[in-house]
């Protein structure tokens, strides 16, 4: 049943398809806006010579069956089909363990095996700390999570291992995650399951919330860019939405509309929404009550410094191609001891109409440090050097290299270090990979950021 | 098509270009197959790509 009450969302990225699907569903009329020609953000696929390539993501749910995302999706109605990996994960070591790189050759284990080259006491150690974390018995504070570990446990493969695993899944290294977030990262893999492959890639779980969206009387408008929010009142009272359709672009035109609404949500990121509202000298414009004002000032100027903490994860992925498939299995390949490359895997292994007949896809990762977003080019070799040593005597085909950082990255805040989903003004809030929850890769963060907004949402609206 | 140094080479942009024009290596790059059609603008998230017309004006 309708509530009577609109919300408007800036960008049709995940974050914001989940929310205006659930919003939709809630009864709320919804309209999103998304000034791009593609629904998705860097969640979508892109065709390119019959390979579904991608915006950003790698086709695959980091945790299944259980995780937040299928969770969400399940509720909302979602068809999707995921096929869990299996295994999870192998890892690839250099066939001689005195060995920093595969030159020499390699032998990939499985994700179990991870810990048998370990010393009694050091597997003792992990055994103790897991254990303890789990039984809240011992706080990392806001240790990092290779200081945090090294403290106890002296081991530079597990490190290794730790980088690769980070540099997949946060595009971090491990000493960029704080402990806390990488333990309750570990703890979800086992409490919600590890990843699974989506049949059809990222786009199959967004067109099925468009048609959550839509078939709940939602709007989705593609081309509308959002060039302001404007604020009334202590609270946000409409934004203004320009027309950007290839002519408009082409001619620079402004054909600019008001849309009012009750509730706005912004998927762009807190920095990037920040930039669209007048900067206020600290004046909630509400009434002359002092107090009120102070208090405005107050949480404005906290905000302001959480933005400048923020700080936008890059990362750099490879597409290529080839005849025969070169990742055995459904899950992800990580390669530790390769320059660059954190970890590949091919969604081509459960769902070949991803590709071309007879031809496979296989995408690899590699984090980039933000102090090396100078020499991009020399991050973007060392990859592709990588590939080379990984699949030496193969035949692969560059399809696509994507590099992100920076107000297109692969996450707007690096994970841990999420300011939540509020603003200075209650009517609006954040969502989509600059508001993650606590533990959740990519776009499991994202989802359980949703969920949080969510709950807001329902006690202020309730 | 002119792309500014908003571009992080994304990649959002090539595989919609009909002519093959853009090439992406860590910045895109316009190459002469370009016929100036303009669908690429409304794939760059960071209005990178630029209409420049023939006399490298920006308006038609």
């Amino acid at each position: 049943m309708k509530n009577g009450k609109k919300a408007v969302i800036i960008g049709s990225g995940l974050g914001g398809l989940l929310t205006g699907a659930s919003l939709a569903k809630d009864g709320w009329s919804v309209e999103i806006y998304e000034r791009l020609s593609l629904i998705g953000g860097r969640f979508s696929n892109i065709d390119y010579k019959g390979y579904q390539l991608t915006t950003g993501a790698l086709h695959m749910v980091p945790n299944a069956p259980n995780g937040p995302l299928l969770t969400m999706l399940k509720r909302l109605g979602a068809n999707v089909t995921v096929v869990p990996s299996d295994p999870l994960a192998t890892i690839r070591n250099p066939l001689n363990p005195e060995d920093e790189d595969y030159k020499s050759g390699y032998k990939d284990i499985h994700y179990l095996d991870l810990t048998k080259h370990m010393s009694f006491k050091n597997k003792a150690w992990m055994a103790i700390l897991t254990f303890c974390f789990n039984k809240k018995l011992i706080n990392p504070g806001d240790k990092t999570f290779v200081t945090w570990f090294s403290k106890y446990i002296d081991d530079k493969r597990i490190v290794r291992y730790a980088d690769s695993f980070a540099g997949w899944s946060l595009s971090l290294k491990a000493d960029e995650v704080p402990a806390t977030e990488m333990l309750q990262i570990l703890e979800n893999i086992v409490k919600y399951g590890g990843p699974a492959m989506i049949m059809g890639g990222c786009s199959s779980v967004i067109s099925e919330l468009v048609r959550i969206i839509e078939s709940n009387g939602g709007k989705i408008y593609t081309n509308k860019e959002i060039v302001s929010v404007n604020i009334s009142k202590g609270s946000v009272e409409s934004i203004t939405v320009r027309d950007s359709t290839m002519k408009d672009l082409i001619k620079k035109t402004s054909n600019d509309t008001e849309v009012k609404a009750d509730l706005f949500i912004s998927n762009i990121g807190h920095k990037e929404t920040f930039d669209l509202y007048e900067k206020l000298p600290f004046s909630p414009d509400s009434g002359d009550e002092n107090k009120e004002k102070e208090e405005f000032n107050l949480k404005y100027e906290k905000y302001i410094n959480e933005l400048k903490g923020l700080k936008a994860s890059a990362g750099i992925k490879i597409s290529f191609a080839a005849d025969e498939q070169l990742i055995e299995h459904t899950g992800v390949l990580f390669t530790p001891y390769a320059r660059r490359v954190c970890a590949l895997n091919s969604i081509t292994t459960i769902d070949p109409t991803m590709a071309p007949p007879g031809k496979h896809l296989i995408m690899s990762h590699q984090r980039v440090g933000l102090d090396k977003l100078d020499d991009i080019e020399s991050e973007i070799e060392l990859g592709l050097e990588d590939l080379k040593d990984l699949f030496s005597g193969k035949e692969i085909e560059i399809l696509a290299v994507q590099v992100h950082h920076g107000e297109w990255p692969v996450n707007r805040c690096f994970s841990g270090y999420d300011i939540g989903n509020k603003t200075p003004y209650s009517n609006l809030y954040i969502v989509g990979d600059g508001a993650k929850g606590e533990g959740g890769i990519e776009i499991e963060g994202i989802t359980l950021g949703v969920e949080k907004a969510l709950s807001e949402i329902n006690k202020l609206y309730n | 098509m002119y792309v500014n140094d908003n571009c992080v080479g994304c990649g959002q942009c090539f595989a919609f270009c009909n002519q093959g024009a853009i090439e992406v290596f860590g910045k895109a790059r316009i190459n002469n197959l370009c016929t100036n059609c303009g669908i690429c603008l409304t794939y760059c998230p960071l209005r990178a790509i630029e209409y420049v017309n023939k006399n490298g004006k920006g308006e038609i």
